[in-house]
């Protein structure tokens, strides 16, 4: 199966049609697409600007990044459950879109960097360099508000 | 000169054509009304769940809001740095817009929210900053904060698909 066959069956979906066919689920999904990135953008800020030193310092960056982390995958949760469904209703749309390609790269960048190294480098227990946790955090910037700049950038191109 | 007179004018003058016909001004505008709403209402939802003990409840509520209040701040200019520009470019059409209108009358009421939390209930913060149940008071704070910024979200998201 070719990626154009696979988007030609993600736009033929049930769920595809029945969001295309209607006047006011596409909008209120991208509503909540919205609250997600919001929260999701908001804590994920908070905790990389923690981890540069700069803002929370009162509390430990293992504080700051261990009361967030509930609320950031939350977030990312609704962010990418609505996401799917804005993709479903739209899918060829997006495989023609130059812009589509690359945010998903910064989302797949983002939740391996989540998971795979930031949720490690915070832990209480960590015993990384101030130098990593910086270059952690700067990559984790990148990626995230490249996942947002890309995405807005799926209207336009 | 009617509302509507003076937004047309607004929409028609050079600046606001000039946007609103751009290539890529208008795209960059609106990507950094976005991120601006991220960072300020995003952080606004921390302290809001400080408030209403969902997040953050074994620290200081004050340490929480007087940390992020830069965050906010900055993220508050530059949504309305960038919200100035993109009402300049499409004044006319957005000032008849019901969901626009709601939008401001529900910004206008978390500004009154804000207002009444740190000149009474936040006064004796003191009393209640290590307590993971804040006073009632603190909690409705949270609570009509993060509803009324949902709103607001809402309303803005919804005010583009109204656009004639």
């Amino acid at each position: 199966m070719t990626l154009l066959q696979l988007f030609k069956w993600f736009d033929a979906t049930p769920i595809s049609l029945i969001i295309r066919n209607s006047t006011y689920i596409f909008p209120v999904v991208e509503v909540l697409h919205l609250f997600g990135l919001t929260l999701l953008l908001g804590t994920i800020t908070v905790i990389d600007m923690r981890m540069l030193g700069v803002g929370m310092r009162r509390q430990s960056i293992a504080q700051v990044a261990g009361s967030l982390a509930p609320w950031s995958i939350g977030a990312a949760a609704l962010t990418i459950l609505s996401g799917i469904l804005l993709f479903l209703s739209e899918a060829m749309k997006c495989y023609g879109n130059a812009a589509f390609p690359y945010k998903m790269w910064f989302l797949l960048g983002g939740i391996i960097l989540y998971f795979a190294v930031q949720r490690k480098v915070t832990s209480p227990t960590s015993r990384v360099s101030p130098g990593t946790l910086k270059v952690v955090a700067v990559l984790s910037l990148i990626l995230w508000y490249g996942v947002a700049v890309a995405g807005r950038a799926i209207a336009f191109v | 000169m009617s509302i509507f007179e003076i937004c047309q004018w607004i929409q028609d003058s050079s600046i606001g054509t000039g946007i609103r016909e751009s290539t890529y001004v208008f795209p960059l505008i609106e990507a950094s009304h976005v991120l601006g709403l991220a960072v300020s209402v995003g952080t606004i939802a921390i302290v809001d769940l400080r408030l209403i003990g969902a997040t953050m409840t074994d620290q200081p509520v004050t340490d929480v809001i007087e940390q992020l209040q830069p965050w906010t701040l900055s993220g508050f200019v530059s949504m309305f740095v960038s919200g100035g520009f993109l009402f300049w470019s499409e004044a006319a059409r957005l000032y008849p817009s019901y969901s626009y209108r709601t939008k401001f009358i529900f910004l206008f009421l978390l500004g009154v929210n804000a207002l009444l939390f740190h000149t009474t209930t936040y006064k004796s913060v003191d009393q209640w900053n290590n307590d993971a149940v804040t006073p009632f008071r603190a909690r409705m704070a949270g609570w009509i904060g993060i509803t009324f910024w949902a709103v607001v979200i809402f309303m803005g998201r919804w005010t583009a698909y109204n656009l004639k």
